[in-house]
C-alpha cells in the first residue's frame, strides 16, 4: 500500500490527560503535531490521539519517554485511509 | 472567575467524550486546571489531582477508598464532619478508630498524634487548620513521623488551600483534599483530591471515562480512575482562572495580607470589653477565620445585627464540627465566626470592629 505523501504517524495514549500532557511536552521540544480525534478502526476509544510527522518519531519518543508518557500504541498512516501499527 | 464560568457554559462541550473542537476545549480547561493546581502545591505529575464536586466528597473518597475493616485510624479532635462523619461510618464497618485531643487553643500535640500510632494504623487524618478556632496544626511533625511508619497522611486543605503555601512533596502527604470555593477562589461545586502515585485506593464511584471504552472494567490509570461521570467543567473552568491568578499573586504575598488582617481583627476584637476570640492569639499561627462570641449574647442574635446593622454577613453557631466546639468549649452553642480573605480591606476590618463595638453598646 502506498504511504501518505508527507509520512505521518498517530500516537494513542491512554486518556484525554495523557494526550494533552503529550501534547504540552510536544510542543514544548518543538515537535510539529496536532491533535486529533482518535481514527475508529485504530482503537474503540472516544477521545483524541496525536499526529507527528514520521520523520519526528525520534525526537518525539525522547520526550516523551522522558516525560513518562510513552503511547499505548503507534500508527503509521496509510496512503488510503488505513493504518499499520508499528513500535515505537 | 465568573465571566470564565459563564463562557464555559455557553459553549458548551463534554470533556473527553469527542474529538470534537468543544469537547477539547473542555478537556483543555480540565488539563489546565490540573496542571495549575499541581504547580501551587509543588507536584510534577498533575494526573495525581482529581476533581471532586467539594472538598467533602474528596475526603470521602479518600477515607472509604484506602480504610479496610480492622484497620487503624488516627485523627484530632479537631476534624470536620466531613472527615468525622466518614471515619464513624467505617468504625461500624470495622475500622478503628482514635481521637486524639487538641489543646484548649484548639491545637493538637504532634506528640501525642504520634504516640497514638500502634500496630495496624494504616493513616493519620488531620486538618491542616481548624474551621472553628483557625488553629494551623503540626501536620509536618505528624505527616514525616507517620511516612517513617509507613502509615498513610490524608490532610484536610479546606481552609488552607490558597491561603497557606502548601509543598505536598515536602510535607510528606500522601492524600489531600481541598474545596475549590474557599482560599482557590473558585466557584462552588468544585474540589479535588491529591492521591500520591503508589497509594492504593479503590473509587467510590465508577463509570464512564472517555477512556479504554472497549473494556467494562474501570481504568487504573489516573485522573481516570477516580473520575467518572461528566464532571463539573463549567465550574473547573471558572477554577482554573482563579487558580491562575492565585500563581501569579502568589500564595506568600495572600498569607501576608490575611495575616496583617486576622491581627488587626484581634487586637480589635481584644479591645472590645465582652468580646472574646478564640484559636491561637498569635496570628502567625492561625488562618483566616477568627471565632467569637459575644457575653450573654446568642451567636445567631450577634450575626443578624451585624447583618442588619452593618451589612456585614458572617457565619452564627456550629461550624460542622461538634468535636471542634466541644475543644474550645463552645458546644452547643457555637460561635461567630468573620473570615478576612485576599479582597478584604483594613477599612472593612474597621468597620466590622466598629460594628461590634455598637452591639456591645460601646463608642464606635
Amino acid at each position: 500500500m502506498a504511504r501518505a505523501a508527507t509520512p505521518e504517524m498517530i500516537l494513542v495514549f491512554r486518556g484525554t490527560h495523557q494526550v494533552l500532557s503529550a501534547e504540552k511536552q510536544l510542543r514544548k521540544g518543538g515537535v510539529p503535531m496536532r491533535l486529533i480525534p482518535v481514527p475508529r478502526h485504530l482503537t474503540s476509544e472516544c477521545g483524541l490521539a496525536i499526529r507527528i510527522p514520521l520523520a519526528e518519531r525520534d525526537r518525539a519518543r525522547e520526550i516523551l519517554s522522558a516525560s513518562r508518557l510513552s503511547p499505548l500504541s503507534a500508527h503509521l498512516s496509510l496512503g488510503d485511509g488505513g493504518y499499520d501499527l508499528t513500535p515505537f | 472567575m465568573a465571566e470564565a464560568v459563564s463562557a464555559a457554559i455557553r459553549r458548551a462541550g463534554n470533556p473527553g467524550r469527542s474529538g470534537h473542537v468543544l469537547s477539547i476545549r473542555s478537556a483543555r480547561d480540565l488539563f489546565s486546571a490540573r496542571e495549575r493546581l499541581a504547580r501551587l502545591f509543588g507536584c510534577e505529575d498533575s494526573s495525581r489531582f482529581v476533581f471532586t464536586g467539594n472538598a467533602t466528597e474528596a475526603l470521602n473518597q479518600a477515607v472509604k477508598g484506602v480504610l479496610r475493616p480492622g484497620d487503624h485510624v488516627v485523627a484530632t479532635s479537631v476534624e470536620h464532619n466531613s472527615v468525622m462523619r466518614p471515619l464513624r461510618r467505617m468504625e461500624e464497618g470495622g475500622v478503628r478508630v482514635t481521637i486524639v485531643p487538641a489543646g484548649p487553643d484548639g491545637v493538637v500535640d504532634a506528640r501525642d498524634m504520634v504516640a497514638a500510632f500502634r500496630k495496624g494504623t494504616r493513616m493519620v487524618v488531620m486538618v491542616h487548620a481548624s474551621n472553628v478556632s483557625g488553629a494551623l496544626q503540626p501536620v509536618g511533625a505528624v505527616a514525616a513521623a507517620a511516612r517513617r511508619q509507613g502509615i498513610l497522611t490524608l490532610v484536610d486543605a479546606a481552609q488552607t488551600a490558597g491561603s497557606v503555601p502548601i509543598d505536598i512533596p515536602s510535607l510528606s502527604v500522601d492524600l489531600l483534599a481541598a474545596p475549590g470555593h474557599k482560599g482557590l477562589l473558585g466557584p462552588q461545586g468544585t474540589g479535588f483530591l491529591y492521591v500520591r502515585e503508589g497509594v492504593p485506593i479503590i473509587p467510590l464511584t465508577e463509570g464512564g471515562t472517555g477512556s479504554r471504552s472497549e473494556s467494562d472494567r474501570q481504568p487504573e490509570f489516573f485522573p481516570d480512575a477516580l473520575e467518572s461521570g461528566t464532571p463539573n467543567s463549567v465550574g473547573i473552568a471558572g477554577l482554573s482562572v482563579s487558580l491562575a491568578w492565585i500563581l501569579r499573586k502568589g500564595v506568600e504575598s495572600i498569607r501576608r495580607k490575611e495575616v496583617a488582617l486576622v491581627s488587626e481583627l484581634l487586637d480589635g476584637i481584644s479591645g472590645i470589653h465582652g468580646v472574646r476570640f478564640f484559636g491561637p492569639p498569635d496570628p502567625s499561627a492561625r488562618v483566616s477565620p477568627v471565632s467569637f462570641v459575644v457575653e450573654g449574647m446568642d451567636p445567631s442574635e450577634v450575626g443578624w445585627r451585624l447583618e442588619k446593622g452593618a451589612g456585614i454577613l458572617v457565619r452564627a453557631g456550629l461550624h460542622c464540627s461538634p468535636n471542634g466546639h466541644r475543644t474550645l468549649g463552645t458546644f452547643p452553642t457555637g460561635t461567630v465566626r468573620v473570615s478576612p480573605g485576599p479582597f478584604t480591606t483594613r477599612k472593612e476590618v474597621a468597620r466590622f470592629l466598629t460594628a461590634l463595638r455598637k452591639i456591645r453598646n460601646l463608642p464606635s
